[in-house]
């Protein structure tokens, strides 16, 4: 099984939050270093901008010493702050390793991140020219970087941290949402766990189902009376089959225990093994007939197909029929023509089968009209008799297997109720549909094979 | 007519040994294929009944071997009416196929076929009896009396003359005269038959054209028989 709808969402949601978190948590990020950096720059700048001024605005003598007491004590001022300076008088030069950290920076640039002695220091440098006063004098000023990286650091492990919550509450949220969401599939999944063979008319209540989910109710709810009516025939189907088996073979039993139970001469063990060779013929056709079907149903289509003209096989199917026609005074008047590729034995069986049924419900003397046309795709043979009335649920199921429309006569000997199912099984094999209509004291069955 | 079944159904190979013996035929059994293989390869016979489904060696295999050294005719049987089945048997070089459940007079019919194939043995002026058929002016007459029959109770009468004493059944009447190749599920062919009964028998003292109830019809002469 895959993952659950509600675990996946959660995890979609953590996903995307993730990425939210992350997007701002790097723009922030980005934000503050630049800030920090500004700042620590301005710093400089201003301490920078301080010495010059010390210097520029100084007239007296023993200048340099002045300046020295001044860096001195600005240095101890703001124990962060370093300052150095340089120049070839030697008493304008200070701080340790002066001519070093002066070859780290270059002047008028943006403040450089140096380290010196472990500490991370920004630098910042200016060169003062030389006038009447002082020599050309350069100086730089650091700013310990220390406190702005533990900034920088405290706001990372928060974004780390906010991340991690937001991420893990976005998911939990997303989790129940789902949940919540999906509780009407979960209701759907009930109420389909309840539907088995034992209650087969329980459907889904589709008026509690959201919008979403209510056509996919519907296509499950037809699905099932598809599957039910399947059943359903295929109950009836086993039903009948048992049952239109079951009366030869008591007839068979029967009446050879019968037979047997007392002395019989020849005679009177022929007509009971002639007896029981009449009713394993019938069984043997039955099962021919029901093997004929559930290939069809399993799709066989005709095989050996070739051209022919309908009329022409309507024609050598009245002339086998025409004793039975003859009995009953019909007549066959066939109307059109037209050319398909046919199966001719499947085609004349189907054909046989129609016109038979027709003599068989017909009262005699009647006309039986036999009209073929076709269009684009398919050939028709429909075959008109007049009738008893056939209601239109009769009229749908006339091609069931062992459907009898007259009830009152089962088993009439060669009818086992197989002839119309064998029309349509025979119509499927030619990619083409039977068709049953009543009107006006005349029924029309029929069916149509396809022309390609 | 020498004749090997291979079945490993004794029931059914039983009462194929007896039908076909008590119609003259010469019949050895086999109950599994390595029998039957053996009984095929090394006797000469005529035709050979041959079971799909059998113990040791099956129907297919048997025939490969057969149809590797001789041209026996070989009509295979088989509880499955599966098309691929039949075409497997067909392409492996049986001669014809019957589907259980078959008539025994369908499969009897279908071994003369087979042996008789390429006899020609056909006349054209045949008699049962006091009964002559001329199947060239398509005519026939009993005790010179000439009968009117349409042109299918001629033909049905043609078949019945022409295997005369073979009891034919509704499904290879139909067939042979309205080449209906199907059970038709209808009465036709009894009808038919009393349709041509009451012109070919009834006005006449013996009757020629007899009923076997659950079997089919036979044309034959039996008061010569009873005369000797």
């Amino acid at each position: 099984m895959k993952n659950s709808i509600a675990a996946r969402l959660a995890a979609m949601f953590a996903m995307a939050s993730i990425v939210g978190f992350a997007l701002i948590g790097a723009a922030l990020h980005h934000v503050l270093v630049r800030e920090l950096a500004r700042h620590q720059n301005d710093q400089i700048t201003n301490r920078i901008a301080d010495i010059s001024y010390v210097l520029e605005h100084a007239r007296s003598p023993g200048l340099g010493e002045r300046m020295r007491q001044k860096l001195d004590a600005l240095e101890s001022a703001g124990p962060r702050t370093r300052v150095w300076m340089w120049s070839k008088d030697p008493a304008f030069q200070y701080g340790s390793n002066v001519s070093e950290m002066l070859g780290l920076v270059r002047d008028n640039t943006p403040g450089a991140e140096v380290d010196i002695a472990g500490n991370k220091m920004r630098l910042k440098s200016r060169t003062v020219p030389a006038n009447d006063l002082w020599p050309e004098v350069r100086f730089a000023v650091g700013v310990d970087s220390q406190p702005f990286i533990s900034t920088l650091h405290a706001f990372e492990k928060a974004l780390l941290a906010l991340t991690l919550t937001g991420t893990c509450l976005a998911a939990a949220l997303g989790w129940w949402i789902a949940r919540l969401g999906l509780a009407p599939v979960e209701r759907l999944s009930g109420d389909a766990q309840r539907i088995g063979p034992g209650n087969r008319a329980q459907r889904l209540q589709l008026p509690s189902l959201p919008r979403e989910l209510a056509d996919l109710g519907m296509s499950f709810n037809q699905a099932l009376d598809r599957l039910d009516a399947a059943y359903r025939q295929l109950e009836t189907f086993s039903d009948d089959v048992a049952h239109e088996l079951r009366t030869p073979l008591a007839n068979l039993i029967g009446q050879t225990q019968v037979t047997l139970a007392r002395e019989r001469d020849a005679g009177e063990l022929r007509e009971v093994l002639q007896s029981n060779l009449e009713e394993l013929e019938r069984l043997r056709a039955i099962v021919a007939d029901m093997l004929f079907l559930a290939r069809a149903e399993q799709g066989a289509k005709a095989r050996s197909r070739v051209e022919a003209s309908i009329a022409d096989e309507v024609g050598k199917t009245v002339e086998f029929l025409d004793v039975l026609l003859d009995d009953a005074l019909m007549t066959v008047e066939v109307l059109g023509d037209a050319t398909a590729p046919i199966e001719t034995s499947l085609f004349r069986r189907a054909l046989t089968n129609l016109l038979h049924n027709a003599i068989q419900h017909s009262i005699r003397g009647a006309e039986i009209r036999v009209e073929i046309a076709k269009d684009a795709s398919h050939a028709r043979v429909r075959i008109t008799n007049p009738s008893a009335p056939i209601a239109p649920e009769q009229l749908a199921r006339l091609f069931d297997r062992f459907y009898r429309v007259d009830t009152s006569r089962p088993n009439s000997g060669e009818n086992h109720g197989l002839g119309l199912a064998i029309v349509k099984a025979v119509a499927a094999m030619h990619r083409g549909e039977v068709f049953a209509e009543y009107a006006d004291g005349r029924a029309t069955i029929g069916f149509s094979v396809s022309l390609n | 007519m020498r004749v090997l079944i291979v079945e490993d159904e004794r029931k059914t190979a039983e009462y194929l040994e007896q039908g076909l013996r008590e119609q003259g035929c010469t019949v050895d059994l086999a109950f599994d294929g390595i029998d039957g293989q053996h009984l095929a390869l090394h006797y000469d016979f005529d035709v050979i009944v041959l079971d799909v489904m059998l113990p040791g060696l099956d129907g297919f295999a048997v025939l490969k071997s057969l149809r590797a050294v001789k041209n026996t005719p070989v009509i295979m049987l088989t509880a499955r009416d599966g098309v691929e089945d039949r075409v497997r048997g067909l392409q492996g070089g049986a001669d014809d196929y019957l589907v259980k459940p078959f008539s025994f007079l369908e499969l009897f019919a279908r071994l003369q076929v087979l042996t008789r194939r390429g006899r020609a043995q056909e006349t054209t002026l045949l008699r049962v009896g006091d009964l002559q058929v001329d199947l060239i002016a398509r005519k026939a007459q009993r005790q010179g009396q000439r009968l009117d029959l349409t042109a299918k109770e001629f033909a049905l009468l043609a078949l019945l003359a022409r295997r005369q004493g073979e009891i034919l059944s509704k499904t290879v009447i139909a067939e042979m005269v309205w080449d209906m190749n199907f059970d038709s599920n209808t009465n036709v062919v009894e009808v038919a038959i009393k349709r041509l009964r009451s012109k070919l028998d009834a006005p006449f003292p013996t009757e020629l054209l007899h009923t076997i109830r659950g079997m089919g019809y036979v044309l034959e002469d039996r008061s010569a028989q009873a005369g000797g």
